[in-house]
């Protein structure tokens, strides 16, 4: 099967795959007990204006009407609006989407970069002490509670030897300040991120190691590495030209979901740090019942992680020529 | 020719770490140039306003911010909790044979300049009717016609004397008809005029409070900067001389309570305006720069019955339970002193509305004693056990299952109570409750469920046992004993949980409405609390304290009134150290 026809029946099935999430998370979120408006816990608000607000809402309407008018709007590039912001999904997505990725994203890039380079150290060291220490560490830190390490981090690096602001993405008394240029502006979001950056990195980067040390270890077994090593090629060209390459394969599918999920933030992370990303939002919809925001977020999300699938589908048939499809 | 090539994208590589480190460094030095400055008031929030849109603002966040560009006609004194006027000049003058009320405005402008005038007022109210405006709505629907008569004084007509018109009605926020006048004739050309109006989106508020809204990030912080026009600027309301007298207001998010203990600590925040949590009351009081406010908050939390069905359709099981509760160790224990006990749906700080003389069940007995008693209420009214709980010696044993005055043994039934991670205190109340009904046999389970679900259950299917549930930021005005207990609202979504029905009671509600007499009204209110505390649909458990913390490096002149400092008069009385 040539590249075209994967593409076409790729995106085909993801067309499929997409609306049979949309049709469950649809009916998750109206099917979940509560609504918006019986949550608003305040006795002012009487059982007449709780049933105008809902009827102004469109919640009285029957289940498969919503359903129709929800499906009929998203093909419309509609996504309704939240219920608590009274703004567009679309546009509270767009707002907090950017820092979402500019976190997630780098770290899952700078993770992976360490993970490879350390990844390949471990597994041309097998067995040695440098092995078995890299392996604990990166377990170790793989498996730590994150909100517990970010605390740490804060009142470390933020409390006690004030380095780094404690959390945010922006300094407010530089950013009110008219005078203040673009590169100071640049200059502080580098530096609200830093904390945030290192704590995703330093739980992120371990399983990357892993991946990259079993892949490595299966890789220096093949009967190329052999033949390099009897051509007199150094150890270093081995590992890193001959075996690294075609050990890397399965990072690039951990990474490439990796990224596609990062765009959902880290709920965790983001409340911590109080970075203002798409995670926190997320929570807050779904726990507010803010259904066009939860739904709207989700759909989101899934697009773009059945994009990436077909991306890292064909990067792998790029990757690896004996893959067939 | 390779080796060059190799060198040099060495140097390149070293460049870049060099240029990265530079960034990372300058960035250190970058935060060193954050001045402290008094003029700036760093105030702490927990999350992120959700709207700048009065009508759709329903999260307390929003409401926050919006109270210090938003203003009410009348406000309450922070240390009476009087209603005293504050857009308004004076109180509202009722004319019985018109069933009217005047009030005359105070000269005072919005932030643009412009003159607030009865215009604004007259249109503020037509709008809320209009849209009926949820929450608000219900405060002027039976207000049949507002007139201006002149330029500073509006009269409004009432359908028939009403109690809350003063308390409730007029405490609601003006809006000035410039900013709001085509949004809503925008909004009434809609299908949906109610949802257009809570979708229209306010950048900057126009208001006639002490601050004006200038710069929002979303997501990051919102400042605000003094109001020049505001009305009560070195003018003396409730004995004080109003400022603002801090220039500035920078609103920070911080979705963690640990680290706004550390950004207060570290001094990055002046003021969190959020609870928080009795455990970190010691740590702060080591600082010497923290000061820690304990209020007294207007709130209520309690155990609800669904009192339409058996068992709990049985008065005496209902007092029985409420003797084994002991608020006592509640409040010790699970809120570490940090709440006060009630006995009765009014707070006991709300001195004028609380009735003192009711029963406190159960109230400075011993466990076996609470037992004892219970026991002695549920053999009178009939229920039995195989083994009771009492023995021939009078002392207490482990029981059997209770057996109902039909004989039936009783059935398994529900505590519901919100999740540990949403409210631990009521979660942690669930289970102690569920042990203590154990004791004479009562076969309770405590079962947390997600606050939504749980709301779900009690109001609109209306199918469950027991519940515990809290209103943390309870009226000063006593009409929600109406909503929480009148017949009427034993319905889908109405605010009768617990499905009670006392036409006597009803009868009291509804003149309690109607009391323009503020003597007569107490009488009934706190008569209508006798009654639903001998009844007892509901058991109040606790009313917890408000724990908020400062720094003082910067601002001082914070004040404290019920629920708390962070409140109008904080914002217009707070003063930068150096002056």
């Amino acid at each position: 099967m040539n590249l075209r026809r994967l593409i076409i029946r790729r995106s085909t099935e993801i067309f499929f795959i997409f609306f049979v999430i949309l049709t469950i998370l649809f009916l998750l979120f109206r099917l979940a007990p509560g609504d918006p408006v019986s949550r608003m816990v305040d006795p002012s608000m009487t059982t007449e204006e709780a049933e105008h607000l809902i009827n102004q809402l469109g919640l009285d309407r029957p289940l498969w009407s919503q359903y129709l008018f929800y499906v009929k709007n998203f093909f419309t590039g509609t996504l309704g609006n939240s219920f608590h912001y009274g703004e567009p999904v679309a546009q509270i997505i767009g707002q907090r989407l950017p820092n979402t990725i500019l976190l997630f994203t780098t770290s899952i890039i700078i993770s992976c970069i360490i993970g490879i380079y350390f990844g390949k150290i471990a597994a041309w060291n097998k067995g040695k002490k440098l092995d078995v220490w890299m392996t604990i560490g990166a377990l170790v830190l793989h498996t730590l509670f994150l909100p517990w390490a970010a605390l740490i981090i804060i009142w470390i690096f933020g409390y006690k030897l004030g380095w780094f602001p404690l959390n945010g993405m922006l300094t407010p008394e530089i950013w009110i300040n008219p005078e203040t240029g673009i590169f100071a502006r640049f200059l502080d979001v580098l530096h609200h991120m830093f904390l945030p950056l290192f704590t995703l990195c330093i739980i992120h980067f371990g399983s990357y190691l892993l991946i990259m040390r079993s892949g490595m270890l299966e890789t220096l077994q093949e009967d190329y590495i052999l033949t390099a090593k009897a051509k007199g090629l150094s150890a270093i060209e081995i590992r890193n030209r001959h075996a690294a390459p075609n050990a890397s394969l399965p990072v690039v599918t951990s990474v490439g979901l990796s990224l596609a999920f990062s765009v959902n933030g880290g709920a965790l992370t983001e409340i911590v740090f109080s970075w203002p990303g798409l995670g926190r939002e997320l929570i807050f919809a779904v726990s507010n019942n803010d259904y066009p925001l939860a739904l709207g977020s989700f759909l989101f999300i899934s697009i773009v992680v059945l994009v990436a699938n077909l991306i890292i589908d064909i990067l792998y048939a790029y990757l690896d020529p004996r893959i067939k499809y | 020719m390779i080796i060059k090539m190799q060198i040099s994208s060495l140097k390149v590589r070293k460049k870049g770490i060099v240029i990265l480190l530079t960034l990372i460094f300058s960035s250190f030095l970058f935060s060193c140039t954050e001045k402290k400055d008094g003029t700036i008031l760093k105030i702490g929030i927990a999350e992120e306003p959700r709207t700048l849109n009065i009508w759709l603002a329903s999260d307390a966040n929003s409401r926050k911010v919006l109270s210090l560009m938003y203003q009410n006609l009348y406000v309450r004194d922070p240390v009476s909790l009087q209603l005293i006027p504050w857009l308004a000049e004076s109180m509202p003058l009722f004319e019985p044979e018109t069933v009217s009320y005047i009030v005359k405005l105070r000269p005072a402008k919005w932030s643009d300049g412009s003159d607030l005038t009865s215009d604004d007022v007259l249109f503020t109210i037509n709008l809320i009717k209009k849209f009926k405006i949820p929450r608000l709505y219900s405060k002027w629907k039976f207000v049949k016609k507002v007139e201006a008569l002149d330029s500073q004084t509006i009269r409004f007509y009432l359908q028939k004397p009403v109690a809350i018109f003063v308390t409730k009605s007029l405490s609601v926020p003006i809006v000035s008809r410039s900013e709001w006048a085509d949004v809503a004739k925008k909004s009434l050309t809609h299908e949906k005029p109610l949802t257009a109006l809570l979708n229209h989106k306010i950048k900057f508020p126009l208001g006639c409070g002490p601050f004006v809204l200038k710069q929002r990030r979303e997501g990051a912080y919102l400042y605000f900067e003094k109001n020049r026009f505001f009305f009560g600027e070195n003018k003396k309301i409730a004995g004080h001389i109003l400022g603002p007298f801090v220039e500035k207001i920078i609103f920070k998010i911080y979705s963690s309570a640990d680290v706004a203990i550390l950004a207060l600590k570290k001094g990055s925040l002046d003021y969190h305006w959020s609870d928080i949590p009795p455990g970190h009351i010691n740590g702060l009081k080591e600082s010497k720069h923290i000061q820690v406010f304990v209020s007294k908050k207007s709130a209520l939390y309690f155990m609800g019955f669904n009192v339409r069905h058996s068992p709990f359709s049985d008065t005496a099981l209902r007092k029985a339970v409420a003797v084994l509760i002991d608020k006592e160790f509640i409040i010790s224990r699970i809120l570490q002193g940090y709440a006060s006990d009630m006995t009765s749906i009014v707070p006991k700080g709300n001195k004028f509305w609380h009735n003192p003389r009711l029963p406190a069940y159960g109230h400075g007995l011993t466990k076996q004693q609470r037992i004892k008693k219970a026991y002695t209420i549920l053999t009178e009214n009939g229920y039995t056990w195989k083994s009771p709980p009492i023995n021939e010696q009078g002392e207490t044993t482990m029981p059997s299952l209770i057996r109902l005055p039909n004989g039936e043994p009783m059935q398994d039934f529900t505590i519901l109570t919100p999740p540990a991670d949403y409210d631990p205190h009521r979660a942690a109340s669930g289970t102690i409750i569920q042990e203590w009904l154990k004791d004479l046999g009562l076969p309770a389970h405590s079962r947390p469920m997600s606050f939504g679900a749980l709301l779900s259950q009690v109001k609109q299917r209306r199918e469950f046992d027991t519940f515990i549930l809290g209103y943390g930021k309870l009226s000063l005005d006593p009409d929600y004993l109406r909503s929480f207990f009148h017949s009427k609202n034993n319905k889908k979504r109405g605010w009768n949980m617990s499905g009670y029905h006392n036409p006597d009671f009803d009868v009291a509600a509804d003149a309690s409405v109607a009391a323009v007499n503020i003597g007569e009204r107490q009488k009934l209110i706190r008569r209508m609390q006798e009654m639903v505390m001998t009844d007892v649909p509901y058991i109040p458990l606790y009313n917890p304290m408000r724990i908020e913390a400062i720094n003082m490096n910067n601002v001082s002149g914070w004040i404290k009134m019920v629920g708390g400092i962070g409140n109008l008069w904080s914002i217009c009385m707070v003063k930068p150290k150096q002056i």
